[in-house]
């Protein structure tokens, strides 16, 4: 007589050794696939709409404005004078420089004004600019009066350097020639 | 004199029974954590580089415009035309009125069209405005 025996079972458990591997494996799939996508840029207000009929000239003296021209060609002019672009941070910086130990009606407003058809990569360059100069004074006064980093800074003494080193810049429309 | 060497009697090895808990933690806190892309784009773009940029502290008040190689205008998953922005943008700032937005543009755009964007957020209200660029070192 052939004899059939059923194999007997060695144990009713898995084995839960390879459990580390596969779950670190699904890590890894996660930690591939999804992307942490941290948004950069640079961040402004935009000025108010105000109606045409309803605006008014407010005079701005010369030495307070610094007007950055860029025209469709990608060329620069920075009060009147051509400019590269990456030197307009070092110019400015001289600007805001002299400006810090003014009061808030004299400070620098830094006023960009471009054609409709200026390349926006040569707008965000001159923007970039114009940010790095602020920046960077900013970190200088911060360093100078307080021997800390901006980002060290308490609340009362960032309030007290944005006041010193105070941010204007303005877009101005671009005329409405071609559409 | 025969000197023995000292053994201690406990066991060598590190219990590694609780390691997929470990790693399931890990798992569980990276898909908590990232925040996966639920807005499809349908424009095409690269953003310009910049140096002095910023990360964007909160990401729930963002709100992102797209504009694309071809000048095409993307808010959430439409694509939509110019005179439309300012009413979207406009209802959104009702919805949530510390809306920062962002403008993901390609860097090859013409101001124009990103100024006449500009001036429909400043018709709309929505002020706050963030150029995305990719940060250069």
């Amino acid at each position: 007589m052939v004899n059939i025996k059923r194999k007997k079972r060695v144990g009713g458990e898995f084995s839960a050794g390879s459990m580390a591997d596969i779950t670190f494996l699904l890590l890894l799939f996660f930690l591939v696939t999804t992307n942490i996508d941290v948004d950069t840029g640079i961040g402004l207000s935009l000025p108010e709409y105000i109606p045409e009929d309803q605006r008014i000239e407010a005079p701005l003296s010369s030495d307070r404005l610094v007007a950055i021209l860029v025209n469709a060609n990608g060329d620069v002019l920075m009060n009147k004078e051509i400019i590269a672009i990456p030197q307009i941070a070092e110019t400015l910086k001289e600007k805001i420089r002299s400006k810090i130990n003014l009061p808030k009606n004299k400070k620098l407003v830094v006023s960009i004004k471009v054609d409709r058809e200026t390349n926006y990569n040569i707008f965000m360059q001159t923007l970039d600019q114009v940010e790095i100069s602020f920046n960077e004074v900013r970190e200088e006064y911060a360093q100078g009066t307080y021997g800390k980093k901006v980002a060290d800074l308490n609340e009362e003494e960032t309030k007290d350097m944005r006041e010193k080193v105070w941010k204007t810049v303005s877009f101005a429309e671009p005329e409405e020639i071609k559409k | 004199m025969k000197f023995e060497k000292k053994r201690s009697e406990t066991k060598q090895e590190i219990p590694t029974s609780s390691m997929p808990d470990i790693i399931f933690m890990l798992l569980l806190f990276f898909m908590v954590a990232t925040t996966l892309r639920e807005q499809e784009i349908f424009v095409k773009f690269s953003l310009p580089e910049a140096k002095a940029v910023q990360k964007i502290e909160n990401k729930r008040l963002v709100s992102y415009i797209w504009i694309g190689d071809n000048e095409r205008i993307q808010i959430d998953d439409n694509i939509v035309e110019l005179g439309q922005v300012q009413k979207i943008m406009y209802d959104k700032r009702v919805t949530l009125p510390s809306v920062i937005v962002s403008l993901r543009a390609d860097k090859n755009s013409r101001m124009g069209l990103v100024t006449d964007i500009q001036q429909s957020l400043r018709k709309a209200d929505a002020r706050r405005i963030n150029y995305s660029a990719r940060a250069k070192f």
